[in-house]
């Protein structure tokens, strides 16, 4: 086995994990903030990668510019939700939580089934089947393209949190929402707003999904498993952690299949979650009580 | 009085009239003949394909009078009983099936769909002695597990076994079977590609595969055949988590053994993922075959330009318009008028296997279970939407128990650039039982196809 296949390992690792951190950072701010545990978040990249594909097919838009319209469709999916079911349960047993979002699991699936059908789709990007060839590793526009969105996406996201009035309300309410509400923040609407940014990311998410990837009805439930092995490996509610948990984990995966095989893939990056949470129980950037 | 009178002698007049014409109009029904539909409706695409070529052969068979029953002389209506195992993983496969059967509420199942989910939900099926003919499973061991089959070459106390030899004979296989594929395609490569790409050395063919029973049960039958028949192919092989959804990796490894083709061996769904990716992402410019099951609309919409002269499996093509088989432009055309939608190869056969099931019960007179699995056992009709070997429809009763020796054919797709689509067209074999012309063009190599080395 040469070198540059183990660096087109690396490479693959790289582009599977990018995809994971969006979805996984909208996941950690929804728990950093609202100290909710979201598992239809996947479904909510479903719902993305369909209406980029709708978009694409029914309008003609490129796809890329369709995930950018999708993103504000679900955020306002996203406010819905919050406001309809995970508000009224906020702050009691988390086994409603929990309840609720298995729930909301089955509703998403059905009405994606109902209005989509059952056969896979893949969103058709102008960049379809070209290639970049760099000499002994070859890489498909898409994945470079989608790279470069999930930086982009995750460098406006840091500078919301970090330099808008709103980014540091949600900061004060992801550390003590009570001292937040005593300083004036409304933390209804910084719930709202914190739900809505998760579920736009995870829109992001889902556009690149079905751009590279085919996709049907029933996509959600392994990547909102991996989105929170991700965060769990990161450390809950840090950013940073997220990113770092997504490439780890995709890394580890696609070195395990070159390695071991590919039924090993998931299992050595599941394992080096349990590693890393016995070695370090609050994850690699978490902080102590999340 | 007599008005009273007059009144009662009209009534019995009506009365009598009505149970005469009732006596002259042939009976249409004793009672219903309950057909069980065993397909992961509600859980994959290719179960809804299933529910509606089931739906779409009860209809019609219902429509011409039912299925007529000596033991009762009367015609009886089929009702539809869909058993809907989810996702057909071995968890969710059995309850359903159990369920129905053990209420006495089917006479006889057709379906199964993947597999594992069948392997665990016929067993349901032998224990309560149902007549059940399996239409999706291609793992020989659907019908090869008991002492007919000789266990499937596994011991008799392997826990897949079945000794009940008398349970297994209501279990029949209308499809093909792992061992088709793995001949099929290990036949072409020796015969076809071989002599194109590597007359001086061994062919070097991979295999990658969902590591399940699906997928194992193919890898087994094309390392069988290749070492049964002393083929000179090298078979570089290649297993991953069925749950995946990248696949470059192991195509990279792959890559570094430098094959001449690339067997894929999984659904409709993630097949046109794994080509693209090793073409596109990989840089594998070879041959990818892609496993009969891929007969299926969303194979060809998600492979779209890329599968331009890639390769296709096939037991039957209901795309092909004009067709090789009159029925099976029938059956196109009553399918997409029905529901608007290309129908897909599972539910052809799933079609089909209604057919078989009315001719045996006509057959055997009753709903007798034994008598049933009796006629089945002894059918003998012409083929249908599924080609066979023979020309006939007829279940093995040798070391194949109860299989109908499909047979499966090589397809070439080529992107139809105006029509914006992708077509297949038969390059192998030259010929079929009963089909004149049947194949319809030569194979080619992939215009950037690059070939294997040691």
């Amino acid at each position: 086995m040469d070198i540059s296949t183990i660096i087109l390992t690396l490479v693959w690792g790289v582009a599977i994990g990018c995809v994971y951190i969006l979805l996984a950072t909208g996941l950690n701010i929804i728990f950093g903030v609202m100290k909710l545990v979201n598992f239809a978040h996947g479904q909510l990249l479903m719902i993305g990668a369909y209406l980029t594909w709708t978009l694409t097919v029914t309008f003609g838009l490129n796809a890329y510019l369709a995930i950018v319209f999708t993103m504000p469709i679900v955020a306002v999916l996203g406010i819905a939700v919050e406001r309809l079911t995970f508000r009224r349960i906020l702050g009691t047993d988390k086994l409603n939580e929990i309840f609720i979002s298995l729930g909301l699991i089955y509703i998403f699936e059905n009405v994606a089934l109902l209005i989509w059908g059952d056969r896979s789709k893949q969103i058709i990007s102008p960049f379809n089947n070209m290639i970049l060839d760099l000499s002994s590793i070859s890489i498909t526009y898409d994945r470079v393209v989608a790279v470069v969105v999930v930086v982009l996406a995750l460098v406006a996201f840091g500078l919301l949190i970090k330099k808008t009035k709103i980014g540091l309300a949600m900061q004060a309410t992801s550390q003590k929402d009570t001292a937040a509400q005593l300083m004036g923040v409304n933390i209804e609407k910084i719930y709202m707003i914190t739900f809505a940014l998760g579920a736009a990311l995870a829109a992001c998410a889902g556009g690149l999904y079905g751009i590279i990837f085919s996709f049907n009805y029933q996509i959600g439930a392994m990547p909102t498993i991996i989105g929170f092995a991700i965060i769990i490996l990161g450390g809950l509610g840090s950013i940073k952690g997220a990113i770092v948990g997504g490439l780890l984990y995709g890394i580890a995966e696609q070195l395990a299949t070159l390695f071991l095989g590919g039924i090993w893939g998931s299992a050595v990056a599941f394992a080096l979650l349990i590693v890393v949470l016995i070695v370090r129980p609050k994850g690699i950037f978490g902080v102590k009580g999340e | 009085m007599q008005k009273k009178l007059l009144a009662i002698v009209v009534v019995l007049i009506i009365a009598v009239s009505a149970v005469a014409a009732w006596q002259l109009v042939p009976q249409t029904s004793a009672r219903e003949i309950r057909i069980g539909l065993v397909a992961p409706i509600s859980g994959q695409p290719l179960g809804q394909d299933m529910s509606r070529a089931a739906q779409l052969a009860v209809d019609e068979i219902n429509a011409a009078g039912g299925i007529y029953v000596a033991a009762w002389g009367a015609y009886a209506p089929i009702k539809l009983i869909s058993i809907d195992t989810v996702d057909d993983s071995p968890g969710n496969a059995v309850t359903p099936v159990k369920r129905e059967v053990e209420s006495g509420n089917v006479d006889l199942l057709i379906g199964g769909y993947g597999s594992a989910g069948t392997l665990a939900n016929e067993v349901i099926a032998i224990d309560n002695k149902v007549p059940y003919i399996i239409t999706g499973a291609s793992n020989a061991l659907v019908t090869r597990r008991g002492p007919q089959g000789n266990y499937g070459g596994l011991s008799s106390t392997d826990s897949q076994a079945i000794t009940d030899a008398d349970g297994m004979s209501y279990i029949f296989h209308y499809c093909t079977v792992t061992y088709d594929y793995g001949k099929t395609v290990v036949d072409f490569c020796n015969e076809v590609m071989k002599p194109m790409v590597a007359p001086d050395r061994d062919f070097r063919l991979a295999i990658l595969y969902r590591n399940d029973a699906f997928g194992t049960g193919v890898e087994k039958a094309t390392k069988y055949w290749i070492e049964t028949e002393n083929l000179p192919i090298m078979l570089i092989e290649r297993a991953y988590d069925p749950k995946a959804t990248t696949y470059q990796t192991d195509i990279t490894a792959i890559a570094d053994n430098n094959p001449d083709a690339v067997l894929i061996v999984d659904n409709p769904d993630k097949t046109p993922t794994i080509i693209k990716q090793g073409l596109n992402d990989v840089g594998l410019k070879t041959v990818y075959f892609a496993v009969e099951n891929n007969q299926d609309p969303t194979f060809y919409s998600l492979l779209g330009s890329t599968g331009d002269k890639q390769m296709l499996e096939a037991k039957s093509d209901p795309f092909q318009n004009p067709s090789y088989l009159p029925a099976i432009q029938t059956y196109l055309m009553n399918f997409t008028e029905a529901y608007d939608v290309m129908p897909g190869v599972n539910g052809a056969v799933t079609y089909d296997a209604f057919f078989i099931a009315k001719d045996a019960i006509e057959r055997a007179g009753t709903l007798d279970k034994a008598a049933v699995r009796d006629a089945l056992e002894a059918t003998n009709l012409p083929q249908s939407l599924l080609i066979t070997k023979t020309g006939r429809i007829q279940f093995d009763t040798g070391i194949n128990y109860h299989e109908i020796n499909a047979l499966t054919f090589m397809e070439q797709l080529t992107w139809n650039a105006p029509m914006d689509t992708l077509r297949a067209q038969i390059v192998w074999p030259a010929t079929a039982p009963g089909i004149s012309n049947f194949k319809q063009t030569d194979f080619v190599l992939p215009d950037n196809y690059v070939a294997g080395h040691p």
